[in-house]
């Protein structure tokens, strides 16, 4: 809760212990004795405030005045209280802009927190100013129902502890209407027990977040450039239908990115009749792959499936070129090709390349026009910096938080913001597939594409794979 | 024996080299001042950044990389001994000094690692070109890249030299005085001020070696200074106070953690260094080539 609520809470309970006190003494000589020890404007400003509280008690409850009633009753006091009551009244209804936090008459407030340094820093700096950018787009189309939107922003380092120091910065110091942000699944979902008990909602920029949409909750949004689930399901449907594969391999992490991963690979892999011939989870941080590699080689499987972070994956994609293992289809999951570029010259063998497939949620790689449109975008409003391939990402989860800014009306609550999200069915061209949310539903997206990268030349496969919600789960 | 097995073992040992040169930087400065330097790893990092400047910046190879990352490694440490270590040294009684030293070289390890994040190559995981490109060498079922004959070959040849430094060279025999009662060294006019600046100098430069030659097998993210836990492993396991003993140590642990993620689980790994130190304590607490623990003379 705001400091303001805090103040006058504090002011409360102090009357109330004041008056508990009184039961065995007499009210006013206390008060005065306490007053009396102040300095005069400190005197006069307390005088001020408590004879405004008791009026409020006493208009609430006429007969309060602990330990005495009749005796001590005010009549005065009684009288201004309900004029003061009777003024609230008539404006709180007329007020809900100053009531609800981060919303005035002239603007939205909303808060975003990325990793915005760091190693991680391409998975929130670009998103984070794309986001920007379509705020200020809209801006200057006049805002949202007359009102215009400002970020404020954190750096979250992509770590638990400094994403929920930074959310609870925002809720509680700035004040903010929303939440948008967390690239970092771990870490946004650290967030969850914060927003779901102070009611703000909170969409996520980058993460997949599984673990903060299943199950559902009211006020968290996310997975807008896709879910683990819808990754995993993606590219093992693709593997039975496009490759034929029968005997899938499997490499992920031991976390929670890693676990949901591989219970859909498996459900999916299952309902096509593909047999995992190996499971390999690796840690996070680690920087040899040489057993787990080995382990799969020997499992001679017809299509490899990892689920590795973008070290691990260039390792992956190294180690899987150095044990020839090439003739094999090697599938990434989204999250370890951050900028496809970077990834094979980091990867450096272009004989790793020869047979990799990955899967993304947006359109941009398949449609240069595109691409270009949306680059030349963001260099315009950013010229110094050349954007990573995560800055698309930044796009969804801004078009879904205007759209329901939008919906939700003038009169504008954080309850008909997730109302109007709950609600929400948006096609935009750099997605894949639409971004929908239902009562029981929190994952924005269930479709992707499958890209083909040799290195150089990114290709979109025929056809868009889906994730069907039940797989996994 | 079974070809995953020697496969394991061949890679096994490639990474040892790079554990037994980070260890190797480790030991120098603790035989010769008797302190952990726990900004080792952050050193290796730096050597791995400097080593993607000169490629990526000015456009050279690796004929460039070495020489400057020894100097550059080499006057890192140099200046930390010089100012930092020095002015800590004048300020405590030598009772008193190790703690704070030793708080120093953590100051280092935040100080470089903070330093790195600035320069814009650190936003992704880069990689750097590998010192031998090739065909894959196979010996019999191994297969190794030559890469990795590069980073045994490199370990061998640091490895002899500093063994011929210290045993036949007039510096490498004041440094081993040093070590062995620094008053001593100083009554007999060792200069003692200087030569641990150059031990400094020495084990920062061995330190970024080995991140030249990490540097293409792994991503080079700023966080990588973390391999320092296992040369500190690899220095435990084969003795604190043995240069032959850091090298053996940094290959077991190499080989044993393949063997376990091979035939255990990969999830194993990780600890598998821990395991080995905790037997290795237990069995042989000097470590397998490391002196007995014994009062020092001073």
């Amino acid at each position: 809760m705001g400091y303001e609520s805090e103040a006058t809470t504090v002011a409360l309970s102090g009357v109330i212990a004041e008056a508990d006190h009184a039961r065995t003494a007499r009210y006013a000589d206390d008060a005065g004795r306490v007053l009396a020890a102040a300095p005069k404007s400190q005197r006069q400003a307390g005088h001020h405030l408590r004879e405004l509280v008791k009026a409020l008690l006493l208009a609430a409850n006429p007969l309060f005045a602990a330990g005495n009633t009749t005796k001590n009753f005010n009549l005065r006091q009684y009288r201004l209280g309900r004029w003061l009551v009777a003024i609230v009244a008539l404006f709180g209804s007329a007020m809900p802009a100053m009531a609800e936090p981060g919303v005035t008459d002239s603007e939205i407030v909303i808060g975003m927190f990325a990793p915005l340094s760091g190693p991680l820093v391409t998975y929130g700096l670009d998103p984070v100013q794309t986001a920007q950018m379509l705020y200020e787009q809209v801006n200057q189309k006049g805002g949202i129902h007359g009102r215009k939107i400002r970020v404020v922003v954190e750096d979250d380092k992509c770590q638990a502890t400094a994403l929920v120091a930074a959310v609870k910065k925002l809720a509680t110091v700035d004040n903010v209407f929303i939440l948008h942000g967390g690239s970092c699944t771990a870490a946004v979902t650290a967030a969850q027990e914060f927003i779901t008990r102070e009611k703000i909602p909170l969409v996520m920029l980058v993460a997949a977040g599984d673990p903060g949409v299943f199950p559902p909750t009211r006020y968290m949004f996310g997975s807008f450039g896709g879910t683990q689930r819808l990754y995993a399901a993606a590219l093992t449907e693709f593997a039975a239908r496009q490759l034929k594969s029968k005997r899938l391999a499997i490499i992920v992490h031991d976390d929670e990115y890693g676990n949901a991963s591989l219970a859909t690979a498996k459900a999916v892999a299952a309902r096509y009749g593909i047999e995992v011939v190996a499971v390999e989870r690796v840690p996070l941080n680690i920087n040899d792959l040489t057993a787990p590699m080995l382990n799969i080689r020997a499992a001679k499987p017809d299509a490899i499936l990892s689920g590795a972070y973008p070290a691990p994956a260039v390792l992956v994609a190294q180690k899987y070129a150095e044990y020839g293992m090439t003739a094999t289809p090697l599938l990434e999951m989204t999250q370890g090709i951050p900028t496809a570029s970077v990834f094979a010259k980091n990867v450096g063998n272009e004989a790793a390349l020869r047979n990799f497939y990955y899967s993304w949620a947006q359109n941009d790689v398949g449609d240069e026009a595109l691409r270009q449109k949306w680059t030349s975008m963001y260099k315009s409003r950013y010229p110094d910096r050349e954007p990573g391939g995560f800055m698309i990402i930044g796009v969804p989860s801004t078009v879904a938080i205007i759209a329901a800014l939008e919906r939700a009306g003038p009169n504008l609550t954080r309850e008909r913001f997730v109302d109007a999200m709950e609600t929400l069915e948006v096609k935009h061209e750099v997605m894949a597939g639409p971004i929908k949310f239902a009562p029981g539903r929190r994952d924005a997206i269930r479709d992707v594409n499958v890209v083909k990268f040799d290195g150089k030349t990114q290709t979109v496969m025929p056809g868009i794979y889906s994730w069907n919600g039940m797989d996994g789960n | 024996m079974s070809p995953i097995i020697l496969q394991a073992i061949a890679s096994g040992l490639v990474t040892g080299c790079v554990y037994a040169l980070v260890s190797l930087s480790l030991v120098i400065v603790y035989k010769s001042v008797d302190l952990l330097n726990f900004g080792g790893g952050e050193l290796v990092m730096v050597g791995g950044y400097l080593a993607l400047l000169v490629v990526v910046r000015f456009g050279f190879g690796y004929l460039m990389i070495f020489p400057v990352v020894i100097a550059v490694g080499f006057a890192i440490g140099a200046l930390f001994d010089r100012i930092p270590l020095n002015w800590i040294r004048r300020g405590h009684a030598p009772g008193t000094v190790i703690v704070p030293m030793i708080v120093a070289t953590l100051g280092l390890s935040y100080l470089l690692k903070g330093a790195v994040r600035v320069i814009p190559y650190t936003e992704e995981p880069r990689r750097l070109e590998p010192l031998w490109r090739g065909e894959p060498l196979f010996i019999g079922d191994v297969v190794l890249q030559w890469q990795d004959v590069g980073i045994v070959a490199v370990t061998a040849v640091i490895m002899l030299g500093l063994w011929l430094f210290f045993r036949f060279t007039l510096l490498g025999k004041a440094l081993r005085a040093i070590s062995q009662n620094p008053r001593a060294a100083a009554l007999v006019g060792i200069p003692v001020t200087t030569l641990r600046m150059a031990v400094w100098g020495l084990s920062s430069a061995i330190a970024g070696i080995a991140g030249v030659l990490l540097a293409p097998k792994l991503l080079m993210t700023p966080d990588m200074g973390s391999i320092v836990m296992m040369g500190f492993a690899s220095a435990i396991i084969g003795g604190f106070t043995s240069l032959p003993g850091c090298v053996i140590g940094g290959m077991i642990i190499g080989v044993v953690q393949n063997l376990v993620g091979i035939l255990i689980s990969p999830q194993a790994i990780a600890v598998t260094p821990f395991f080995i130190i905790m037997i290795v304590l237990v069995v042989r607490p000097q470590g397998l080539l490391g002196e007995v623990i014994a009062a020092k003379k001073v």
